[in-house]
């Protein structure tokens, strides 16, 4: 169990497959991956390999056919639905590769609502979207924010609650390279300052030196060398 | 924070402001229909009770409504049997007397028709039975005033003019009197006329009505809200049933029928004939009870009598089927508004499945996803309505301008049933798209291109 405890995000022997018949994709075969608290992982591997597959089984969006997810230590791979919304709600955060921002809201606001949403207060936001570089823009809405900032203001949602772990799939995926080095250089401030747990899935190699640790993934299995 | 509901309300300003506006027309239609239909009725159900008398004596053979009578069913005997009435003896109830009764009534045209409690003597020549019986007793009823009702075209529209002796007009009018000029014949003059001119000739046939201009018959009183409608004043000319009367008071409206003229003069115009009449108001004695004054007109078989506030339910009554059609209406107008949110909030989910899923990825439970789509639901529906009630108003105060004879009656009772179509709609109508927000795959629509 103490080791089990040095990991706060566990994926044991997961299976995962879509389809049927001759048409089915067996996406994850036994795959198993450990997040240290704290440490700042990056997931590579080729396009359609089930990296986000991966990425939303272990973040409770979708369920695994084998296996489980042990989020400190507890096998929350089982829980009902509403449980899962709870751990979602309380101890993981997202950032997508197209931001995913609700495009009727302000920056603010959608930082807000991701607030509300785990009936939290919006204490902090405002250093917070400062330390992003957004906070003088935050009042307008996604589409009037150039590509970075609407990134930023993500990677502020996916943290402003704090979460256990922080979830980022491609994050700089849709950026250009300068946009890209400012995301990545905040995330690892983030990691570094607010000892941010993050599992990150990227192709790219800059991004992947970014990160503290990085493993491969192929045929639906982690490796720790490509 | 602008919450979510009202920000996806705000950003599609069309689409939501026209999803309010169907409510708005179905909450205005209802409102207004209600208030109209009813407020009409209630209009002429107030006149009625507003006529200082306790009941309405009628022949009993006109069944249990008498909201559309007219003509002259009643005669003088009528009028005679009611005030013989009293509280001390069982009202005579043989049908010896009462044919006995009917037939001397009919028979002869009755010249002196004193019709106060006092002396009721006269009459009793006619009721052997009543003369031995009401010599010490009291009187159930203090005064009987007959009315001649007849439906007149007057400018556009069909009234309900009423004959009535000049001495009991005020009766009619209840609280309401004269803003200007005076009653119609105030000597009673074509009466005293119509009565010589019988007595001296009774074989001759003659045309009274010829005669009714020359000797004050053809003066008419009106309400104030008819003199607006038709533009009279006090010395104006109204044509109706053929002749041409000069209005010589207007009283303010309230009283019981729009226009009033001589009793004689409606009964020759309208009946070719004196001393029949439509209806008796009748007023008790002080201290009788209206319970036993009731049944002692019943008893007498050929009459019966209501209290002049059951007229109302009378006319409840008789237009129920209206108030079945128009709630029929309001109900299919309110459904069609709320069909046209269904499909209003379906769109919206189905269009917005991706910030579902992206709620949904934050941990947003169902009933969040669900109160969302409510919240939104009822925003529109609220807003929808509010404006609808807002525009009942106007479209109230816009008939009565444009038909100045109807009446609108905007009732709390209405706006409260407005009100809880749009919250009850509003929720009821969320709750498939609500539905189908709560089903959203959050993978597939994150994924979504
Ligand atoms: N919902 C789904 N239904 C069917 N196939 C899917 C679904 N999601 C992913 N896949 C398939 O699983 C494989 C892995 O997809 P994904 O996890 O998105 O890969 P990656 O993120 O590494 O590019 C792909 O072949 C994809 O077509
Ligand atoms: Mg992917």
């Amino acid at each position: 169990m103490t080791r089990s405890n040095d990991y706060i995000l566990e994926a044991r022997g997961l299976h995962k497959s879509f389809g049927s018949g001759p048409a089915r994709v067996h996406v994850l075969r036994g795959l198993d991956l450990h997040v240290h608290r704290g440490e700042f992982l990056a997931i590579m591997g080729p396009s359609g390999c089930g990296k986000s597959t991966l990425l939303h089984v272990m973040g409770l969006m979708a369920r695994t056919d084998e296996g489980s997810v042990c989020i400190d230590g507890a096998d929350v791979s089982q829980l009902g639905e509403s449980h899962q919304a709870e751990i979602r709600r309380r101890q993981i955060g997202f950032i997508f590769q197209r931001f995913n921002l609700i495009s009727v809201l302000s920056g603010y606001d959608n930082v807000k609502l991701s607030l509300a949403i785990r009936g939290l207060g919006s204490e902090g936001v405002q250093e917070l979207l400062q330390s992003m570089d957004v906070a003088g823009v935050a009042f307008r809405k996604p589409g009037q924010l150039s590509i970075g900032q609407q990134q930023r203001l993500a990677v502020a949602r996916g943290i402003a609650h704090n979460p256990a772990i922080l979830l980022a799939d491609e994050p700089t995926g849709s950026l250009d390279s300068a946009n890209a080095t400012e995301l990545l250089g905040l995330l690892s401030r983030t990691n570094q300052e607010r000892g941010q747990t993050i599992v990150m899935i990227t192709h790219s190699d800059e991004a992947a030196r970014a990160a503290s640790r990085v493993v491969h993934m192929r045929d639906g299995r982690i490796f720790e060398h490509a | 924070m602008l919450p979510l509901p009202l920000a996806n309300i705000l950003h599609h300003k069309l689409r939501s402001a026209l999803a309010m506006l169907g409510v708005a027309i179905a909450v205005c239609m209802l409102v207004t229909l209600s208030g109209l239909s009813r407020g009409s009725l209630e209009e002429i159900a107030d006149r009625w009770q507003a006529v200082d008398a306790d009941m309405i004596v009628y022949p009993a053979t006109w069944g249990e409504n008498i909201t559309t009578v007219s003509g002259g069913g009643m005669g003088d005997a009528d009028i005679s049997r009611i005030l013989a009435l009293t509280a001390a003896e069982k009202p005579p109830a043989t049908a010896a007397s009462q044919q006995g009764v009917a037939s001397a009534g009919d028979a002869a045209l009755d010249a002196n028709r004193t019709v106060t409690g006092e002396t009721p003597v006269e009459h009793m020549g006619e009721t052997p039975m009543l003369r031995t019986a009401s010599a010490p007793a009291k009187p159930l009823f203090e005064r009987v005033v007959p009315v001649f009702i007849y439906q007149v075209a007057i400018g556009k529209d069909r009234h309900n003019v009423v004959g009535v002796r000049p001495e009991d007009l005020p009766i009619l009018l209840g609280k309401n009197g004269f803003d200007a000029g005076r009653v119609f014949d105030p000597q009673n003059s074509f009466a005293q006329w119509v009565t010589q001119r019988l007595a001296k000739q009774s074989d001759e046939v003659i045309d009274l009505s010829d005669e009714l201009a020359k000797h004050g018959g053809l003066e008419m009183v009106i309400d104030s809200r008819l003199a607006r409608v038709i533009k009279a004043k006090v010395g104006s000319n109204i044509h109706a049933a053929g002749h041409d009367f000069t209005v010589t008071g207007i009283v303010h409206e309230g009283g019981l029928a729009r226009g009033f003229i001589a009793l004689d003069s409606a009964e020759v115009l309208f009946n070719g004939r004196l001393g029949r009449y439509t209806l008796l108001f009748a007023k008790l004695t002080p201290g009788v009870e209206m319970g036993q004054a009731m049944q002692a007109v019943r008893a007498t078989k050929r009459l019966t009598a209501v209290g002049t506030s059951e007229y109302r339910g009378m006319l409840q009554q008789q237009f129920g089927v209206m108030y079945t059609y128009v709630d029929l209406v309001n109900l299919i107008t309110l459904i069609v508004a709320f069909l046209f949110i269904l499909v209003t909030l379906y769109t919206m989910v189905i269009q917005r499945t991706r910030e579902i899923a992206i709620l949904k990825s934050m941990g947003a439970s169902r009933g969040y996803i669900l109160r969302g789509v409510v919240a939104e639901s009822l925003l529109l529906t609220c807003i929808g309505a509010a404006a609808g009630i807002g525009m009942s108003f106007g479209a109230g105060w816009l008939i009565e301008r444009v038909k100045p004879l109807l009446t609108v009656t905007i009732t709390p009772h209405w706006l409260v049933i407005g009100a809880a179509a749009a919250i009850v709609g509003g929720t009821v109508s969320a709750l498939y798209p609500a539905w189908c927000a709560m089903r959203v795959d959050v993978i597939e629509a994150i994924n979504l291109e």
